[in-house]
């Protein structure tokens, strides 16, 4: 499979324009009317698809997206679920676009999920429906969600495989209603060939309900205001959000930004060797470039990115997330094509961050969380307003499975861990929470501990002090299960060696760990990543998320937030003097003025 | 029998007097928001000195209440203390760990920035119970003693016991609710056993601090009301609105207030009920516009509808506690309209509030609102505010609707205007959409009753959008949250969880279960001085396929409990799933996760009564003709019509006018469109419906 190698000029997610339809003038009434209906729309998806799947990460971690495209796979609204995977069903509609380009019938509803042309890994199904008006063709109702098991060499997640045949089945543009009629022989293909057919089979259900929810509502769309009034007031909303993009790249001056090179700790194979990921943001007028040159060659594990389904979404993300932050836009600017048009994303072929098939691209959130972590490091030196300090940039996600009491089934259950922000300027960083592209539930330990033989021992923020800063760094959490029957481990994170980045001064965070029967004769740390690791029954195992970096000097920050953070424990009366320069009266536990005023004097004179 | 009900909102306080002969008395008077009560029993006063009695004649008093709301949205709550189990001493500082936006790097996490335990009043202590109930680590009753001490030196003002699995077993909880007794008596407790016995631990945890952080503050404001009430011989008990639309008695809403959450806006969603109940639509969509805001409520039937548990929340918090489904949305007559940076034309949900207000009140604000828009298309004239009473500009109307919107767009004055109160009307829509057609509802069933001050300038536009057949606007739009509280009975809904499924039900465990559940809702009503032959009890359960993460309410059958009773139940999930999502998977097994007894202690009904009959015409009510601008159903081309002003108070049964109309009363305008016809029912409301019946095919795009 060769490709044509990519322009050093970089590509982008938005596409091409081709008008089928009657350019009208819509008058802002009607415009507003209509952007309202679109973003509606694709909540009431999102929500029908996480209200009615199986799968955990579906349901609970909300591990999903939603939208409406039009003919081309231009993004005319999303879900506000996960970022990761709304922007990547523009690429999932390109790669299924290549084979059935011109065979859609109404009633069609095609299933994709391979990564090379264009999903965001292949354990996120992707459904996606052509929508056709008075005959013709219009666009499509997609969407995308992360299901347990697609019946790769492991379990849930994999790691060390061979290639990308080894890391699940993959379905190339497969219809599975062809003009309305249902292929039931294919799906029975499908869901045989996984370990957790009922899932699957009840998730399925709910992302093909999920599109036709979609499809029925951008009918009555269109059946209300016509076509061309609908498609012409799409364009509005994308040019007005690409206008609003543009807007604020031209504040930023034009040069290349670097961010400090990022290393993850392994490929979860070849051990103690780090990858290197370079990330190089260059602004020019209104036009921005991720430039990943320089980043690791590609590894011989799964720990691979697809560039297309997730390097794009991220590149976008990231610049959207900097530049128009939605907690302080005023402007409502809608997710949308024009959104992608500003930004292009560049990585060299043969590199983990464009891999040339057919290596495994199963696990690539780390890397790809690593990239929006440093483009926010290389901007924040000409963006200290909108700079975060360095946050839990990888992903954590576990599989915990088994085979099931019956001897026949498999369990396979998948948590995503949060992690923590750095710090902001004129705030500390979020605590316990799912950093940059990752955004997703916890399940609630009741429940868990009712379906599957675990036991939640901990779950709480950690105790390592937060990283200093005058606004300290977010509190990743700890988590610590006792596994009550023989269980398989698989795991994807990362932030073991290189902690989160501090920022103007602003200490680095705290990594994180896995660590096996913690404080007992038996502990032993882990590696990040684990293939079909064995954890014994009666075993425990204990995850610590990362801690982000701190912003800014310590020393600056206000005596009475640093009493706060002794009073609630995060901090000791010594880490207060050392680290702040805060000295605490431990008789009274309020701060000694006197003494931190000649603390945080010495330190300025010396 | 003489009753009252009061619904205490942020900026006015409604007060009705209910007479079973049918005698209505109405007052509204500002509210005392340092201390409600006094308010309200001025009011009282007044009321009763109108109605010609004594406020000791007054048998029964209803209560709806935004105390407890406004705690929680302005953060000013009892500092509280918590005690868990040892390992998850940060449940609810790590929540469900989602960030509400995301596209943002800045955003606060509302639970972090507004901790409602701070974690150094946040102590654990050694215990555990797990799934099944079984303990795996007795409670050390030290440790939990040593705690209280802590917490009762520190000067918390209520204690929060929260323990995992309590739903299942609760007697630590219980044994932690003794110690305290022992330790700290006087200071509120709230245990997640009591106040939220349901799986799920966060939502638990949090609803349970939640219930301590307004508790003290509301059971004073209760109890202080209740006393006053006493002294002046009001009625034998103050009965208050829960989230759910049942009454509970002032010592219970004392012990649970995170059950009043939504008490307003659900009685205005009942009282939207009482209305359309009366002119003979009993399935109602309800519209409560305000300065800022709007509540919108569906009731097929006239049954409300209960909130899927992922959206019972309260500002920035989850409450796991049941609330009927009314949705609010920020857009009101205070609405600001703007054209933005990049160009686009927006209208809320930024409000000016009643401080700086719309332009035309002159009291400061100069960005157009929702109101500017009606005063420039002629729909607000300068007498309608208050009779009079108060004094607004229409030259400040214009100018800010000029220079902010019309200049900026390229367009006309009026179609500046109208756009300003379409873009609204259509946000409302599209609310009224989201709870009606997208839930399998379909509003051509439906009737809108329009309630609060502005709901009767925007009902006619919406039904005309939507498809509603007709719009009911009461005889007092204003206080119809009031009259909603004299509407219901007293419920009590006890729930437990019990998982089981469909395939192999535990039976005994859901028979014996829903006996406790009876007998604790019996017990409670009889407690509250019920009759017990004016108790009846519902049933339901919260059900969902084995597999899925949440569940649908389906009301369940009575009679035992045996495998046909679960069939049934069983069949009604697969009606409501289907309803909701569009598809249902019969062979598959249902899961049973949480039961629920709801006991219902009946009071009697208000009923509406009729007014003086007149004939077709309605002409003697016209105080004047007046420019007022207006449009073609579908047309974006406003264009000025003489329109003719009626008085509300002059009308009669049976008139029946063209719109363009408007008609006047002292608080409330109500907008007659091109196209529609008003007719005055025998109760008084005056129903709007269109003068021709489109195509069902028009009604329907």
């Amino acid at each position: 499979m060769s490709k044509t190698p990519m322009p050093r000029s970089g590509v982008s997610l938005a596409g091409e324009a081709t008008r089928t339809w009657n350019d009208v003038d819509v008058d802002p009434i009607t415009l507003r009317v209509i952007g309202g209906a679109l973003d509606s729309m694709a909540k009431e998806m999102a929500q029908v698809l996480y209200r009615m799947a199986y799968s955990s990460l579906i349901r609970e971690s909300e591990d999903l997206g939603a939208g409406i495209f039009d003919v081309n796979g231009r993004e005319l609204c999303e879900s506000d679920s996960t970022p990761m995977h709304c922007g990547s069903i523009p690429a999932y509609i390109r790669g299924i676009d290549r084979r059935l380009k011109g065979t859609y019938k109404p009633g069609d509803v095609i299933l994709h999920n391979h990564p090379y042309h264009g999903a965001a890994h292949s354990p996120d199904y992707g459904i996606v429906i052509p929508i056709f008006w008075e005959g013709e063709h219009v666009g499509f109702a997609g969407c995308t969600g992360h299901v347990s098991d697609i019946g790769g060499n492991f379990p849930g997640l994999c790691m060390d495989v061979v290639d990308v045949w080894a890391e699940g089945k993959l379905m190339d543009s497969m219809k599975i209603y062809d003009g309305g009629v249902r292929n039931d022989m294919l799906i029975q293909h499908i869901l045989d060939n996984v370990r957790t057919p009922e899932q699957n089979r009840g998730d399925l259900e709910a992302l093909v309900a999920c599109a036709r929810i979609g499809e029925k509502r951008f009918l009555e769309l269109l059946k209300r205001y016509g076509i061309d009034t609908v498609m012409s007031a799409s364009e509005r909303w994308m040019d007005y959000s690409e206008q609003m993009l543009r807007a604020r790249i031209r504040e930023i001056p034009d040069g290349s930004y670097e961010a400090p090179i990022g290393y993850l700790d392994d490929d979860g194979k070849n051990r103690g060797v780090p990858l290197k990921v370079a990330v190089r943001v260059e602004v020019s007028g209104e036009d921005v470039l991720v430039d990943l040159t320089g980043s690791n060659d590609q590894v011989q594990t799964a720990f691979n990115v697809p560039f297309e389904g997730s390097v794009l979404p991220v590149a976008v993300s990231a610049i959207r997330t900097i530049l128009l932050d939605e907690a302080v836009t005023e402007e409502y600017v809608p997710q949308n094509d024009g959104c992608f048009r500003p930004v292009k994303a560049y990585a060299p072929e043969g590199t983990i961050f464009n891999p040339d098939f057919p290596a495994s691209c199963f696990a690539r959130f780390s890397q790809v969380n690593r990239v929006f972590d440093s483009i926010n490091l290389a901007l924040a030196p000409v963006l200290p307003d909108h700079a975060v300090a360095g946050s839990s940039a990888a992903l954590c996600a576990i599989a915990y499975s088994g085979l099931a009491d019956d001897g026949e089934s498999y369990w396979v259950y998948i948590e995503i861990n949060e992690g923590s922000y750095g710090g902001r300027n004129g705030k500390d960083g979020m605590d316990a929470v799912d950093a940059l592209m990752a955004n997703t539930r916890n399940n609630p330990i009741e429940e868990l501990e009712l379906n599957h033989a675990m036991q939640a021992l901990r779950y709480e923020l950690r105790d390592e002090s937060p990283a200093p800063g005058r606004w300290r760094g977010g509190i990743g959490s700890v988590r610590t299960w006792l596994m009550q029957t023989d269980t398989f481990l698989g795991s994807e994170a990362d932030n073991r060696t290189d902690a989160p980045a501090g920022a103007l001064s602003g200490s680095n965070g705290v990594s994180g760990s896995f660590v096996r029967n913690v404080g007992t004769d038996r502990e032993e740390v882990l590696f990040s990543k684990v293939t079909q690791e064995v954890i014994r029954a009666g075993d425990t195992l204990e995850i610590k998320m990362p801690s982000g970096g701190g912003f800014g000097d310590p020393f600056e920050r206000d005596a009475f937030a640093v009493l706060s953070d002794v009073w609630d424990e995060y901090l000791t009366a010594e880490d207060a003097e050392r680290d702040y320069g805060v000295v605490v009266d431990t008789s009274t536990w309020t701060v000694d003025d006197e003494a931190t005023a000649r603390l945080r004097a010495a330190r300025v004179s010396a | 029998m003489k009753r009252i009900g009061v619904d205490v909102g942020g900026t006015f306080t409604d007060l009705v007097l209910w007479d079973d002969d049918g005698t209505v008395t109405v007052h509204k008077t500002p509210s005392t928001n340092h201390d409600p009560s006094i308010g309200t029993m001025a009011g009282i006063e007044v009321l009763a000195e109108r109605a010609g009695i004594d406020p000791s004649e007054i048998e029964m008093f209803f209560h709806g209440t935004t105390v407890a709301t406004n705690i929680v949205l302005e953060h000013n709550g009892s500092d509280v203390g918590m005690i868990t189990t040892d390992g998850f001493r940060d449940l609810l500082h790590i929540a469900r760990k989602k960030r509400p936006l995301n596209y943002s790097n800045y955003q606060d996490l509302p639970w972090q920035k507004w901790q409602l335990v701070p974690r150094r009043n946040r102590r654990t202590v050694p215990e555990r119970i797990d799934a099944s109930g079984a303990v795996l680590t007795p409670l050390d009753e030290d440790a939990v003693r040593r705690e209280v001490r802590m917490l009762r030196e520190r000067g918390v003002e209520a204690i929060a016991v929260a323990f995992l699995h309590a739903y299942r077993n609760p007697t630590h909880e219980q044994r932690v609710k003794q110690i305290i007794a022992e330790e700290f008596p006087g200071v509120f407790v709230s245990l997640s056993s009591e106040v939220a016995p349901q799986y799920r631990e966060y939502e638990r945890f949090s609803t349970t601090a939640l219930n301590a952080f307004i508790g003290p503050k509301t059971s004073r404001y209760i109890e202080n009301l209740a006393g006053k009430a006493k002294e002046a011989q009001v009625g034998e008990d103050v009965h208050l609105m829960t989230s759910a639309g049942g009454l509970v008695t002032s010592r219970s809403a004392s012990e649970i207030p995170v059950s009043l959450l939504t008490s307003g806006v659900v009685a205005g969603l009942l009282g939207g009920c009482a209305i359309g109940e009366a002119s003979g639509y009993p399935s109602v969509i309800t519209l409560d516009v305000g300065g800022t805001s709007a509540d919108i409520g569906v009731a097929p039937d006239g049954k409300l509808r209960m909130k899927h548990l992922l959206d019972t929340r309260i500002g920035d918090y989850h409450a796991m506690v049941p609330m009927a489904e009314v949705d609010t949305i920020g857009a009101g007559g205070g609405s600001i309209a703007m054209v933005d940076d990049g160009g686009m034309f927006r209208v809320g949900p930024r409000s000016a509030g009643a401080v700086p207000g719309p332009a035309c009140y002159n009291r400061g604000g100069t960005e157009p609102t929702s109101t500017d828009a009606m005063v420039v298309m002629g729909w607000l004239r300068e007498d309608s505010f208050l009779s009079g009473s108060m004094e607004v500009i229409p030259a400040l109307a214009e100018d800010a609707i000029r220079t902010h919107v019309a200049e900026k767009l390229g367009t006309s004055l009026e179609q500046a205007a109208m756009g300003i109160f379409t873009i609204l009307a259509h946000s409302m829509t599209e609310a009224i959409s989201l709870h009606s057609v997208r839930k399998g509802y379909d509003p051509r069933d439906f009737s809108l009753v329009a309630e609060g001050g502005a709901g009767p300038l925007f009902a006619w536009q919406i039904a005309e959008q939507l498809g509603i057949p007709r719009v009911i606007v009461p005889g007092h739009p204003g206080i119809t949250s009031a009259v909603g509280l004299l509407t219901t009975d007293i419920r009590y809904e006890v729930p437990t969880t019990v998982w089981t499924s469909s395939d192999e039900p535990d039976v005994d465990l859901i028979g014996a279960e829903m006996k406790r559940l009876a007998d604790e809702a019996t017990a409670q009503l009889l407690a509250d001085g019920v009759d017990a032959t004016g108790i009846t009890l519902e049933r339901s359960v919260d059900c969902r396929y084995l597999g899925q993460g949440y569940e649908l309410r389906v009301p369940a059958p009575d009679g035992d409990i045996d495998a046909e009773w679960v069939k049934q139940t069983a069949e009604a999930f697969h009606e409501i799933h289907g309803r909701t999502y569009s598809q249902r998977f019969d062979d598959k097994p249902v899961q049973l996760i949480n039961i629920r007894v709801t006991g219902v202690g009946a009071m009697s009904h208000v009923r509406i009564r009729e007014i003086e009959k007149g004939g077709a015409d309605a002409s003697h009510a016209i105080k004047t003709t007046t420019k007022a601008l207006f449009w073609e159903p579908g047309s974006t081309e406003p264009a000025w019509h003489d329109t003719p002003v009626y008085r509300r108070e002059e009308l009669l049964a049976g008139n029946t006018f063209a719109g363009p109309a408007i008609v006047e009363q002292f608080d409330s305008t109500t907008i007659v469109g091109v196209g529609q016809r008003a007719t005055v029912d025998p109760v008084g409301h005056i129903i709007i419906d269109r003068l021709t019946d489109r195509s069902a095919e028009e009604a329907s795009a």
